[in-house]
């Protein structure tokens, strides 16, 4: 191959390229292949859902929750209406993957496995799980040997006794526990009053999933996620108090 | 048999040249290495993009070490010198073309096959404004192909001075990225455009080009190690210098008849001359005479070998199987 040729083809193909790029600009991309944000816009939004508190609540099959609510106001900005379909994680990610649904949400955290066959949103939302004490309390120096109460069936407890050398007391409802340190969400400190020992055990970054490759929807998701940021905080207060 | 200097100085400034060249091609990869790092997403087409940039720091490693390694003098443990150092770090540098070429070239073939859409969503690299990170791709390889074409085109005439196969191999390597940056471009605006193929499509393009580039040079590093007939720095035919040296002790006349074989050192050519001399007078003053003689026909000649025999054994053609 004559490498001169080529190369002086090189310009001309490099410019080619930039003039496509410059068009796209102008012609509404991301596009999706199966154009999802077309057929929701003015339609239907199919959303799967697993229980997961606060992010998603199934009381007496009613959908409600901090993310519920996200979605409900993304599918009004859409003109669409929200058809909730419940099932377990795997059920709704496989309808996801063959696009019998448009968005997941059920807690999913930005480590999520499932984020082969999903294309998952940018974190729109991170909370920490913290230990804590009663703010009648001054914050020790050092938890080692604490008694810390932690929620039974968490990985709260595991994480304690790897990280710091307190000892976990396991309860059914780490909000109903007065007087003890607690390992508890951080968003619940002001509403239990409780002050931050500064010992922080683990931490989420909170996800929604939908259909892989299906780039204008999940941009325009994302646009909205980060414009509604800002809500979360009180979206998990009010779940908090309708508890 | 008197011993050249390995390069005449003028040639000696082109390779400090040449070594800061590859330096820069060295320093500048590792840049556009880490960019396309941070802007891979799930693209195919990016991740290939960027597994040629990387393989594309083993041709000036390889020229960097052989240039100090092969200007060693031959001492007593190698006597025949260094010089096939150069051979096996092209030998090396291919092998790796080839094998991750054929990995990323499997790779992309089989999402294609899986029907694998490719996502790209938002990043927010600066502050608060969100951006679609296909923009950032765009300028990513951009970035990563414009230089590496003006150096490749810097790069080339210095090897053809130098004799440098591994200088001029990395020089076409470099020229040709403008193909695969443009195709990794052409993906990422397919998926902006909804066409969810683009991206493998455009990955498995570029790994055949890098599996390409392997085999070529694959080519030509065995056949040096194999010690086969220069050829011209683009391997397309054979160099003229044995036919030249053998016409040149023939017309000496205390020569009868003369054959010459010559192989690749690197940059040189060593080899052997067999001659029938007329008679046996002053053999060894004759032949010392011709060796000085010959050694300045051309730079790129750095051993001859001459030595009298009663009867010429011509090599036979190489057949098909060549």
């Amino acid at each position: 191959m004559n490498q001169t040729r080529s190369s002086r083809r090189a310009g001309p193909l490099l410019a080619a390229v930039a003039l496509l790029a410059v068009l796209a600009a102008g012609c509404g991309i991301p596009r999706d292949p199966e154009s999802t944000l077309d057929r929701v816009r003015g339609g239907t939004l199919r959303a799967g859902i697993t229980a997961s508190e606060p992010w998603t609540t199934l009381e007496g099959g009613r959908p409600g929750g901090v993310e519920v609510e996200l979605v409900e106001r993304f599918a009004t900005e859409l003109g669409a209406r929200v058809e909730w379909v419940d099932g377990s994680e795997a059920d709704l990610m496989a309808a996801l993957e063959v696009r019998e649904l448009d968005l997941v949400v059920g807690g999913l955290t930005a480590d999520t496995p499932w984020q082969a066959k999903a294309a998952i949103t940018r974190s729109y939302a991170t909370t920490r799980v913290v230990v804590a004490v009663p703010s009648s309390q001054p914050a020790p120096d050092d938890i080692a040997g604490l008694r810390v109460a932690v929620e039974a069936g968490t990985d709260a407890a595991g994480i304690l006794e790897d990280k710091t050398d307190a000892i976990p007391v396991r309860v059914a409802d780490v909000t109903q526990v007065r007087g003890s340190a607690v390992a508890v969400e951080e968003w619940l400190l002001a509403d239990l009053d409780l002050r931050d020992t500064g010992v922080h055990l683990s931490r989420s970054k909170h996800v929604m999933a939908t259909p892989m490759g299906e780039n204008a929807f999940l941009v325009r998701l994302e646009r909205f996620l980060i414009a509604n940021q800002g809500e979360v905080p009180a979206l998990l207060d009010k779940a908090e108090a309708g508890r | 048999m008197a011993e050249h200097h390995e390069m005449p100085p003028d040639k000696h400034q082109k390779l400090v040249k040449a070594v800061r060249l590859e330096w820069i091609s060295i320093l500048y990869l590792l840049s556009a290495i880490v960019l396309l790092y941070f802007t891979l997403g799930s693209s195919q087409a990016m991740k290939a993009a960027w597994v040629e940039d990387i393989l594309g720091l083993t041709p000036p490693i390889a020229f960097l070490v052989a240039s100090r390694v092969r200007n060693r003098k031959p001492n007593d443990r190698f006597p025949y010198g260094y010089h096939r150092a150069t051979a096996i770090a092209y030998l090396c540098a291919a092998v790796a073309l080839l094998a991750l070429g054929a990995f990323i070239l499997y790779d992309s073939v089989s999402k294609l096959l899986k029907f694998e859409h490719a996502p790209i969503d938002l990043v927010k690299p600066f502050g608060d404004r969100p951006i679609w990170l296909g923009w950032l791709m765009l300028a990513a390889l951009a970035y990563s192909a414009v230089p590496q074409v003006v150096l490749g085109r810097l790069k080339q005439p210095l090897a053809r001075e130098l004799n440098d196969k591994v200088l001029y191999a990395d020089s076409e390597m470099n020229r040709a990225d403008w193909m695969t940056a443009g195709a990794a471009m052409l993906g990422v605006v397919g998926i902006g455009f909804g066409l969810w193929w683009a991206d493998s499509v455009a990955a498995s393009v570029i790994s055949v080009d890098i599996v390409r580039d392997g085999w070529k040079n694959l080519r030509v590093a065995v056949d040096d190690l194999m010690d086969k007939e220069p050829t011209v720095i683009d391997d397309a035919r054979a160099d003229p210098l044995p036919l030249w040296v053998k016409n040149e002790l023939m017309l000496l006349d205390w020569v009868k008849d003369a054959e010459v074989r010559l192989r690749e050192g690197g940059h040189v050519f060593l080899g052997e001359a067999f001659v029938v001399p007329v008679d046996n007078e002053d053999l060894v003053g004759r032949i010392d005479r011709a060796n000085q003689h010959l050694l300045d026909l051309d730079w790129r000649l750095h051993e001859l070998v001459i030595t009298p025999v009663p009867e010429i054994q011509r090599p036979e053609p190489a057949g098909e199987g060549g």
